[in-house]
């Protein structure tokens, strides 16, 4: 140090005490679990659950400046910068496995929150685990009612459940038939025999009922059949103004083309997404899914209102090789609603995580989702989360309801 | 519910199961053959339909036009897993017939497991082969072009394998089946006949995978969508009978459909399996069965 | 070797299987104490569950030589009998489970009557077929819970119930309890009368026949009791685990995972089955949980390929690796 000016060595101590001091303080990683079902039935969708939420956690850890919450990247910024490192459980789709998953992931791996599930049954042994040990559930995209009506404290969905998801199929009915003077007087439901199929047709039929709309066919069937022909010679037969089916990818696969089949082309088909929605659905079916609608939870053209939703979009194509859609949009998001839980809460510890999440009030355009906003009511359902209805037009899904999110005019035929 | 209703779904039906007799051809005949309960049968009807899907992506041939090559391709397959696998299980001398089932069974989850590896878990679909999307109308009824063919195919390859048994080598077949042990005696290889019943067996899956990628979807566990069927079709021909095969596989189909439209479509399969108890109970060795 | 000598030493020889059998039992009783990892504990409580569950089918499968592949439907009842007796009367499923035993077992009864008419392939196929008619009425008997299953709620902690949440440890006695129980009754069939007449059924029916057996009752019992232990084990399986639905009790997978243990441990032995799930369960765990989370399909492959391997390798089960003397051939007739 000899010949250093005074200031100048002050200068050099007071950084490196800085240096130092910052990597002492430098914070340890945020570990997060997600179990989804990465092989077997449902592996397409685990699988891009995963890409989807891997796509998130490279927005907050990295530098890739997006115009949304926790987008700037660095890390947590309350956390030092701490990063969030993922880790990803098979469930292969079975409650009981899901269950030791979730269980290994709390007890061997310490995560701090548990992302999941996408089918009910996972959900419903996920959170009973999560319940148990005080860790946080985020249910990313679970839509059956029942599982936020458990009374459980340590349960929070970000997603619309099936009943915001029917009701807004039936606000869509009630403007549109309005609108055009064309309403619909007749539906025809059908669905496949798992929890969703039937969770699905249930609050469709009640609200039906509700609007003074008929149900014209009341279909059940087997998914994963070697034929739908019957099933659709049913449909045609009740020939009502819209069908409404929930079905998953294959099934959605088979429905159209037994349709095109027989040459039965109902008015209208608003589907409960699932299938619809997925990118093998549109390989498979091409051109006869023009006029398809869908309830969503996500725009994807709504790029106006939601900028981010471009950068985002082709970080997660890069990954994965598909555009975003309703289920990894909103995997996407849950991850970003816990981490900015984590993030306000300051420290990882449980009861402050829990505060920190039921204090959550994000604002819809903080996010790529056009939801209001993000904000849990007391049974850990989030209420700000509004759907939107969607149309294949040109190929690809268009928002067409409500109107301060709709990009384009639906094509009605309903009553022509 | 109108005539011209019933009887569309009738057809359907036919149709339907034409093609679930194609796909129990092979197992009828393996079952026959010796004894085996594969279990892994579904998973060969994967492959070939994943087969045909990357022939088509990779080369534009039809389905129709690689039937040769999938047949060839899974009788190669089958010639292979017999000596892999199958010819050890025959060999042992305690429990043979739990061990071909558990040994197949994990092959099964061994395949499946490899096609996700290798092929990733989306679904998959052809839709620009020739028939894809046509259908032909007669009057009311309308019969779906894919499927048509697959029922064609079916009605061929029964007939061959009937051909096939009046040779030298389905006779040697017959023969095998009869007394594994004495035909050494008069100079038939037990092995090779093996191999190749094997090897036709999975050749005819084969080309029910060929034609089913023309109009179904594929994936990693599509197999099982049709596994069960097959065994309750098979059975209910009664094993060893290709004649039943084919019987059975018509009624499958009829009763499925039927059930569909006059019950409850969610209980179909309900209704083809209480047939199939049904028969059982007045004749416990399926309809034509001999062994 | 004259009868009488024979005679002595089958007793010698059950009485040191007995005593293996409890010292099996005090070993794996104190080894659960000092284990605290809950992941660990569940492999036991899993592993111990198949155990029991492939012990039940073995009395049907092994030793009476009907190759059931249906059996998830008496575990599927037996998990619906406890939860529905449970969750909507109030039955504590302490006292439950034993009705669900009963009705599992009435259920297998009512099957085996017609069913055991049919030989071999035959009858495996018609198991198969009636599992999956059971569980599609099931799936679609709403009054029953349908598709969405039943939630079973936890109420208090509590040995009656069967309800513990603090601590898996009692869980894990049950699951020991309940394999206990399957081995000891398989080790009393062995040298019971029934037992007898299912070696002779099994091995040479012509000679069963001669010697004036009746086939039929024989093999009802070992349906019943069969069917009734698979149905007890259904019932723990609800409690431990707190939902079911058709999906996970009463697939074919669930049958085939029945069956399974036995197969690759020993069929028609005493100590298959335990061997066999003591195999089993922790490669198909293991697996998944530290080679599933890539999503690429390699556990899948893997636990396949060592079914194949131990299927074959040693087909008359890893317990004949071990005492190579017993024969059992219980091949199709």
């Amino acid at each position: 140090m000899i010949g250093l000016s005074r200031p100048v060595f002050a200068a050099f101590l007071a950084g490196a005490w800085l240096l130092l001091g910052s990597a002492a303080f430098a914070a340890e990683d945020i570990v997060i679990g997600a179990v989804f079902p990465l092989t077997g039935n449902g592996s397409q969708v685990g699988l891009d659950a995963k890409a989807a939420i891997e796509t998130e956690a490279e927005i907050i850890n990295g530098h890739h400046d997006i115009p949304m919450l926790l987008g700037q990247g660095g890390g947590l910024p309350a956390l030092g910068g701490a990063h969030v490192r993922l880790i990803f459980a098979d469930s292969q789709n079975d409650p009981q496995k899901a269950r030791a998953e979730a269980e290994r992931l709390i007890t061997q791996d310490h995560v701090v929150a548990i992302i999941g599930s996408y089918t009910s049954a996972t959900a419903v042994t996920i959170s009973q685990v999560a319940e148990r040990y005080q860790i946080p559930y985020m249910s990313s995209d679970n839509s059956s009612p029942s599982l936020s009506q458990r009374g459980l404290q340590w349960f929070f969905r970000t997603s619309p459940q099936d009943e915001m998801f029917t009701q807004a199929m039936f606000d869509f009915f009630k403007e549109i038939g309005t609108k055009t003077g064309r309403p619909v007087h007749s539906v025809a439901l059908i669905y496949e025999d798992s929890i969703f199929g039937s969770d699905s047709s249930r609050v469709q039929k009640k609200d039906a009922e509700a609007a003074g709309i008929k149900v014209a066919a009341d279909i059940r069937y087997r998914a994963n059949s070697p034929s739908l022909s019957t099933e659709v010679e049913r449909l045609r037969a009740a020939d009502a103004d819209v069908l409404m089916p929930s079905s998953y990818t294959s099934d959605a696969i088979l429905l159209l083309r037994a349709m095109q089949e027989i040459g039965y082309h109902p008015k209208a088909l608003l589907a409960q997404d699932a299938g619809f929605v997925q990118e093998g659905f549109f390989q498979a079916v091409g051109s006869l899914a023009e006029g398809v609608m869908s309830r969503s939870a996500f725009a994807l053209d709504a790029t106006r209102s939601r900028p981010a939703i471009t950068p985002v979009n082709a970080l997660f194509h890069a990954r994965s090789g598909k555009d975003l859609n309703d289920l990894t949009s909103r995997e996407l998001t849950a991850l970003q609603v816990l981490a900015d839980a984590i993030n306000r809460a300051g420290t990882a510890t449980n009861e402050a995580l829990r505060k920190a999440l039921i204090a959550t009030d994000i604002k819809g355009a903080d996010t790529i989702m056009p939801w209001r906003g993000v904000h849990f009511d007391a049974s850990g359902q989030n209420t700000e989360a509004t759907p939107v209805i969607q149309q294949v037009i040109g190929g690809h899904y268009r928002t067409i309801f409500p109107d301060d999110v709709a990009t384009s005019e639906p094509v009605w035929n309903v009553g022509k | 519910m109108t005539p011209a209703l019933v009887m569309q779904v009738a057809l359907g039906g036919l149709l339907m199961g034409l093609i679930y007799a194609l796909v129990a051809a092979g197992l009828s005949l393996i079952f026959g053959l010796m004894d085996v309960v594969n279990f892994a049968h579904g998973e060969l009807l994967m492959l070939a339909m994943y087969a045909t899907f990357f022939i088509h992506r990779g080369f534009g041939l039809d389905p129709i036009v690689q039937l040769p090559i999938i047949a060839l391709l899974l009788f190669g397959m089958g010639v292979v897993i017999y000596h892999g696998l199958i010819a050890r299980a025959l060999s042992v001398r305690f429990n043979r017939g739990m061990v071909q089932i558990f040994s197949t069974f994990g092959l099964a989850i061994f395949l499946r497991g490899a096609a996700q590896f290798a092929f990733g878990g989306d679904f998959r679909a052809i839709n620009h082969s020739w028939l894809a999307g046509r259908t032909l109308r007669l009057a009311t009824l309308s019969l779906p072009l894919p499927q048509l063919a697959a029922g064609l195919v079916c009605l061929l390859a029964f007939a061959a394998l009937m051909a096939i048994s009046r040779t030298e080598f389905g006779r040697a077949l017959e023969a095998t089946r009869e007394d594994r042990e004495a035909v050494a005696l008069i100079g038939i290889d037990r092995d090779r006949i093996f191999a190749l019943g094997w090897g036709l067996g999975c050749a005819t899956v084969g080309c029910a995978g060929a034609m089913l990628a023309g109009f179904y979807y594929v994936s990693p566990d599509v197999g099982a969508n049709f596994a069960l069927i097959a065994y309750v079709t098979v059975a209910l021909g009664g094993f060893g009978s290709l004649l039943g095969a084919l019987v059975a596989g018509l009624i499958i189909g009829e009763v499925e459909a039927l059930t569909a439209l006059f019950l409850e479509p969610s209980l179909k399969q309900v209704g083809m399996f209480a047939i199939y108890l049904a028969v059982l109970l007045f004749r416990p060795r399926g309809l034509f069965g001999t062994l | 070797m004259p009868p009488s000598e024979a005679g002595t030493a089958i007793a010698r020889r059950r009485r040191l299987e007995l005593s293996a059998g409890l010292v099996l039992l005090a070993a794996l009783a104190l080894l659960g104490l000092p284990i605290h990892d809950v992941y660990t504990q569940n492999l036991l409580i899993i592993a111990l569950l198949y155990a029991g569950l492939a012990q039940g089918w073995n009395i049907l499968g092994g030793y009476c030589g009907q190759v059931s592949l249906g059996h998830a439907l008496y575990f599927g009842i037996g998990a619906y009998v406890s939860t529905l007796l449970f969750v909507r009367l109030g039955v504590p499923p302490g006292l439950g489970m034993f009705a669900a035993g009963g009705v599992a077992g009435a259920a297998a009864l009512l099957v085996g009557w017609p069913a055991f008419r049919l030989s071999g392939h035959y009858y495996a196929i018609a198991t198969l077929v009636v599992g999956e008619i059971g569980y599609l009425l099931f799936l679609n008997w709403d009054l029953l819970g349908g598709a969405s299953g039943i939630t079973i709620p936890f109420k208090a902690e509590s040995l009656i119930d069967l309800q513990f949440r603090t601590s898996k440890l009692p869980f894990f006695y049950l699951t020991l309890a309940y394999a206990a129980l399957a081995w000891t009754l398989a080790w009393l069939l062995e040298g019971s009368r029934l037992g007898f007449v299912w070696r002779a059924v099994r091995d040479d029916m012509v000679a069963a026949r001669s010697l004036g057996v009746e086939i039929l009752p024989s093999k009802l019992a070992a349906a019943a009791i069969s069917g009734g232990l698979t149905g007890m084990g259904g019932a723990i399986y609800a409690q431990y685990v707190g939902y079911i639905d058709p999906d996970s009790v009463m697939t074919i997978e669930i049958s085939i995972l029945i069956a399974l243990p036995a197969v690759i441990g020993g069929v028609g032995t005493l100590w298959g089955p335990l061997l066999g799930a003591a195999v089993q369960v922790p490669i198909s765990e293991l697996t998944r949980s530290y080679l599933g989370g890539s999503g690429s399909g390699v556990d899948l492959m893997i636990y396949g390929g060592l079914i194949m391997l131990v299927a074959l390798a040693r087909p008359e089960g890893l317990f004949g690796l071990i005492a190579g003397k017993r024969r059992i051939d219980a091949g199709f007739s």
